[in-house]
């Protein structure tokens, strides 16, 4: 064999890139195999997307080298990485609906002076392309007109005629039906067969198994490992793919430190929240029920669907099926809704979807709930403050005042901020979507408290958390979501070990 | 003090020291600058402006604004000439021409609040709207405007003085401007509408009612701007169907002048106003030194120009 062809294509060496504060990829080092296809998964924050940013050239990076074809390998912009033959294909589709295919096909490739179009481009190595993957697309077909995974092919039939080597796809998946993906599966593998090498992201582990030659992991910027496929099929025992799975799923958790589980001790009686079966486009038959006094924890990895159940009970999605409030059945139409209902979400997003960055502390708090610092229709200065000084006591918040812009607080801070908004909305169930995520450890710890304090005061609360520590830690019991529906609900404490959850989510059968 | 505080303050001083430089240049290049009278004028000017801006300055911190606010006022103006030469009584005439007027502006909140329509092509639509109604009125009355045939005392309202010196139109001025530095502190409405501008999403995530924020802000502004069109034909005494063209702009130019974000989330009401009398005399300056129109357009330009340039430096360094 031409010694040449057993080469990676691609090696990468002691890769890194430092944002200021963070260093996002650490000493990355793993090969890519000639025609092969490599999925890369981790979880939320591990690296993946600065990996493909560096790869088609749209970040630099700050060491280590890359070689593509043994060369060294260093693009600025994401056209140099092209002309190598590295694209990528991203969730975001680059098609103009309004276009035809076939318009959509040459965009940016016309031969042009002055701003006219001569003459189309060559079009035949594309029609080609287009109809070797996908039979059913014409040219003439509007793109707005055709599903996501046709609008898909179409993108990657543009991104493989400027001779490709090597294409990215980031969770090209994930938003197709189950029928859409096993024809982007096939779609898949006639690359491969074109002799594309082709990095797949997803954070779907089954589709590893289905598709993937190699895997690679990443955890908080480091490579965990990299692995033939195959090969860990063949260790864990065969047929189940569910301990393969698990395989991966410790991988990208690592090992999980677990402070021991404190039973908060309320006694479960009072019934406060219960859904029925509730489904959406992402969500398959969910049932729980919430008891007053408890900490009930979401737990699942990405995109197994906690904060769609958030969004769902907070009246931002619609939903069939079933949601009953102290035993009384109600539909939430909006948010307007669930706030009268008595829940209040504590949203996952800060900056986005908490705060109001330009305005100060005493100005956050109130705005859920006015009436409590109004006198006479008016807002009351006074009232204000003492409400803002209570909370910044009371949840230990670090200012130096309450006039201060929320902007500029630290992330900790600033949730204490989101958290001291919700609470004075006095409702008797809390949603809290990953309460601790991005602040440190202190703040973390500080705002533990507060949920324990919160479930001791009476309320329901609601953890959606990705990070198994805080959820064994904090939940007394423990929903498992996998793939959109439940998998099953785990009293905390006793025996319940981190392995079993780890196997559960990671798809793996419920044993008593 | 915080960031945030020291950031506006040094705008202000910013606005403060150019309103200052004009006034010093102008009293020397012109006698008749620095007078009692002179400023009367330059208010009177500017006392639509103000009225109008104080609400529509309110409703650029929730993060939109209205174009429309030229063609509504020519609306009620000429929709009270109207009235009134139909034999409407004058008291009556102003109360349904400003109704109308919060219609106008009640159907673009409807629009950008609940319809979700973009506030540029929604209040685009009600400008072309409602100046198209203007000429129509003007027609039915059988000509290009509304001039004769008024009733005798059409013209007392606009004209009246309190205590017998102080224009109607400037104590409107100054209890608008009052009633909105209010609203802006002390009620529900001010705190939402930053709240707004500032994060909608979480605003709506607060369980804000967004749209009915909205729709009340655009009635305001359609409300004032119905009021200044009301006082400023019966002053003239005859209705215009082409008057106020163009106004919304420099409102607009006196709001952004006054230090509020074109994105929201920001702004006051005291910065608006300096703003707008940066504006009102500069162009009163280039009056009396008999400067031509289109040279007074053009330091309009360049002084917008110059703020928003500076206020990016500054939010730079900041």
């Amino acid at each position: 064999m031409d010694p040449k062809n057993t080469d990676p294509l691609m090696s990468i060496k002691g890769l890194r890139k430092e944002f200021p504060g963070t260093l996002a990829i650490n000493n990355v080092s793993f090969d890519i195999r000639r025609n092969t296809i490599h999925c890369l998964i981790g979880e939320n924050g591990s690296g993946k997307s600065t990996m493909i940013k560096i790869l088609t050239g749209a970040m630099e990076r700050t060491g280590g080298e890359i070689f593509f074809e043994g060369m060294p390998f260093q693009p600025k912009t994401i056209k140099e990485a092209m002309a190598r033959g590295i694209t990528a294909l991203y969730q975001e589709l680059n098609v103009v609906d309004d276009l035809s295919v076939e318009e959509n096909l040459t965009l940016g490739r016309e031969n042009q002076r002055f701003g006219m179009i001569l003459k189309h481009a060559d079009l035949s190595s594309l029609i080609a392309n287009l109809k070797s993957l996908d039979e059913s697309i014409k040219l003439t077909d509007r793109v707005g007109d055709l599903s996501v995974a046709q609008r898909q092919v179409v993108e990657i039939a543009k991104a493989i005629s400027t001779d490709c080597k090597m294409l990215i796809m980031d969770e090209p998946t994930a938003s197709l039906s189950e029928e859409e993906t096993k024809r982007m599966f096939k779609v898949i593998r006639k690359l491969k067969s074109k002799g594309i090498t082709i990095i797949y992201i997803s954070h779907k582990l089954s589709e590893v198994f289905e598709i993937g030659d190699d895997v690679s992991v990443l955890r908080d910027g480091e490579m965990i490992g990299s692995r033939v496929v195959a090969e860990i099929r063949n260790e864990t025992s065969c047929n189940s793919e569910s301990e393969a799975c698990l395989e991966l799923v410790k991988m990208m958790l690592g090992k999980v430190v677990l402070e021991e589980y404190v039973s908060s001790g309320n006694e479960r009686t009072e019934k406060i929240l219960e859904a029925r079966n509730i489904g959406t486009k992402k969500l398959r038959d969910v049932s729980f029920e919430l008891y007053k006094g408890e900490i009930l924890g979401f737990y699942g990895l990405v995109g197994a669907g906690k904060t769609e159940v958030a969004q769902v009970l907070y009246g931002m999605d619609p939903y069939t099926g079933e949601i009953l409030f102290k035993d009384k059945p109600m539909k939430i139409k909006n948010v307007a809704w669930a706030l009268r209902a008595g829940i209040t979400l504590i949203p996952e997003e800060r900056r986005i979807a908490g705060i109001f960055g330009q305005l100060s502390i005493r100005a956050n708090v109130p705005i859920m709930r006015m009436r409590k610092v109004m006198k006479n229709g008016v807002i009351n200065r006074n009232k204000e403050n003492q409400l803002a000084d209570g909370f910044i006591k009371n949840m230990s918040l670090a200012t130096t005042s309450r006039e201060k812009v929320v902007g500029f607080l630290s992330g900790g801070n600033q949730q204490k901020v989101v958290i001291a908004k919700c609470l004075n909305r006095e409702s008797d169930i809390l949603l809290m979507d990953e309460p601790t995520r991005g602040i440190d450890v202190g703040a973390k710890q500080e705002i533990h408290d507060i949920i324990r304090e919160l479930a001791n005061k009476g309320k329901g609360v609601i953890v959606f958390s990705s990070e198994l520590p805080e959820i064994m830690q904090l939940c007394d019991r423990i929903v498992l979501m996998y793939e959109g529906s439940v998998r099953t609900v785990l009293k905390n404490g006793g025996n319940l070990d981190s392995d079993r959850v780890m196997a559960l989510v990671a798809g793996g059968e419920v044993t008593a | 003090m915080n960031a945030k505080s020291i950031q506006i303050d040094r705008q202000k001083i910013v606005l403060v020291s150019i309103f200052a430089m004009i006034m010093v240049a102008m009293s020397f290049l012109s006698p008749r600058f620095l007078q009692v009278n002179n400023f009367m004028n330059i208010f009177l000017q500017l006392a639509p402006l103000i009225i109008i801006a104080s609400a529509a300055n309110l409703l650029m911190i929730s993060g939109n604004f209205d174009l429309s606010i030229g063609s509504v006022l020519a609306f009620s103006a000429i929709m009270h000439a109207y009235l009134s030469k139909q034999g409407v009584p004058i008291e009556l005439s102003i109360v349904l021409s400003c109704l109308m007027a919060i219609v106008w502006g009640v159907s673009n909140g409807v629009m950008v609040g609940f319809l979700n329509v973009n506030p540029v092509i929604a209040t685009m639509g009600t400008m072309y709207a409602a100046r198209g109604f203007a000429y129509l009125i003007a027609r039915w009355d059988g000509g290009a405007n509304i001039s004769a045939g008024l009733p005798y005392d059409f013209n007392v309202f606009g004209r009246t003085n309190i205590f017998g010196f102080l224009p109607i139109i400037l104590v409107f001025m100054v209890a608008i401007v009052l009633i909105f530095i209010f609203i802006e502190n002390k009620t529900v409405l001010g705190r939402f509408s930053f709240a707004i501008g500032g994060n909608r999403t979480a605003a709506e995530l607060s369980g804000i009612r967004v749209p009915l924020v909205l729709v009340a802000l655009y009635a305001i502004v359609g409300l004032l701007a119905g009021l200044c069109g009301v006082i400023q034909v019966s002053r003239v005494g005859s209705g215009f169907p082409n008057i106020a063209e163009g106004m919304e702009f420099d409102v607009v130019v006196a709001i952004v002048l006054g230090g509020t974000s074109m994105l929201g989330g920001s702004g006051s009401t005291i910065g608006m106003i300096l703003g707008a009398s940066i504006v009102g005399v500069a162009a009163n300056g280039l009056n009396l030194l008999n400067v031509p129109y289109f040279y007074q357009t053009l330091s309009k330009g360049i002084l917008l120009l110059i703020s928003v340039f500076a206020d990016q430096a500054i939010r730079r360094r900041g």
